[in-house]
């Protein structure tokens, strides 16, 4: 039971990696980046979790009762925000290589000559 | 390589890898019984020090404050990237008129939808505003509210059509939003040293625990970071709408880019 949370990280990370090999579409290959991204936010919101705590806001709870770690959950807000932008890049990256190539998969992409 | 190859070495690495990754699996900490001395430290001084119930939001503007200026930038500069690789082949001073994609008839959307979409596309905004109001006390902050405050442009797009989304939604507003947000953000950062502080630091009166405007320059930070947050994703979102319409013959006029 303990080692759960460290085992879905790196189960995460393995399947995101074997999406990545054998991709044949960008976007799916975008995808499973995505999936290796979010092997980040298992493993921070893990290490900050604690038995029997609550959330780090002591809005209807006063101050000094026990919570989880507030650093890891805000190091993984910021990350989910970042990683939705730069995935749009990415689509957009894949979207010019569709118009110039006419192709999304990278076995048959060639270095672009202009 | 062959995919057969690839497929044949990553399996071999993987294999290599798992007694590894087993090992280190058993000797990470306990989960959920181990100390955290950073988030108990913080847990325990924000409260007093910057009266805020939020550690989340005390951590992303206050304690952290330099290292989500720098994630700022990042948004910034993905942003910039996306419009830049979207915009480069389409020509800019398109992307301000409207157009419908040519074979793609416009179907009538039905009146439920419109009037759901109507009744709910204000109300997610506003809830976005709320979100981001109440930062410093309750779950949320510019981040989470900035994106719910984009998703209900989506939802103006889909109850709307195309034209209607293009003229409420203006790509100059948004842009500036996004900008001055992030402006927003590093001006802090220099008015604290204005006034004889280190970098961020948060000078501004720190107002009363539980209250909506406690946290001092946090508040401010945090409004930057809402409106670059919904700024860059509006800007993204109709990046990627405009470029489902493909463009007219007469549109293409000189220095479109390409």
């Amino acid at each position: 039971m303990t080692l759960l949370p460290w085992l879905v990280t790196a189960w995460l990370l393995a399947v995101g990696l074997y999406g990545i090999v054998t991709s044949r579409n960008y976007v799916h290959l975008i995808g499973c980046v995505s999936v290796v991204q979010s092997a980040t936010y298992v493993l921070l919101l893990a290490a900050g979790f604690r038995w029997g705590a609550g959330p780090p806001i002591f809005y209807d709870h006063p101050p000094g009762t026990p919570a989880v770690d507030p650093v890891v959950q805000a190091l993984v807000l910021t990350d989910i925000v970042i990683g939705a932008v730069v995935t749009a890049m990415l689509l957009a990256l894949a979207l010019q290589i569709h118009k110039r190539t006419g192709t999304l998969d990278p076995e048959r992409l060639r270095p672009l000559h202009r | 390589m062959s995919p057969r190859l690839r497929l044949f070495l990553f399996a071999a690495a993987c294999l290599c890898l798992v007694p590894a990754v087993i090992s280190v699996a058993r000797h990470m900490p306990m989960f959920g019984d181990h100390p955290m001395p950073y988030g108990d430290a913080i847990n325990a001084l924000a409260p007093v020090q910057r009266h805020v119930s939020n550690m989340i939001s005390a951590v992303n503007f206050d304690y952290r404050g330099f290292d989500t200026l720098g994630e700022e930038f990042m948004l910034l500069c993905a942003v910039t990237g996306t419009v830049v690789l979207l915009r480069g082949t389409r020509g800019e001073q398109l992307s301000a008129r409207p157009g419908i994609v040519p074979g793609q008839p416009i179907l009538l959307r039905s009146p439920a939808a419109v009037l759901i979409c109507r009744i709910f596309a204000p109300a997610i905004v506003l809830f976005g505003i709320y979100v981001v109001l109440h930062a410093m006390t309750t779950p949320g902050g510019g981040f989470q509210g900035g994106v719910i405050i984009a998703s209900g442009f989506v939802l103006l797009f889909v109850g709307e059509g195309y034209e209607v989304w293009r003229r409420m939604v203006r790509s100059p507003v948004l842009a500036a939003c996004e900008g001055l947000g992030a402006t927003t953000y590093a001006l802090c950062g220099f008015a604290s040293m204005l006034a004889g502080h280190p970098f961020l630091q948060n000078f501004l009166p720190f107002g009363t625990l539980r209250d909506v405007f406690s946290g001092g320059l946090m508040q401010i930070q945090n409004a930057g970071i809402a409106f670059a947050v919904a700024g860059g994703f509006g800007t993204v979102l109709l990046e990627f709408l405009e470029e489902t319409r493909a463009i007219k013959p007469d549109d293409a006029g000189p220095g479109d880019g390409t």
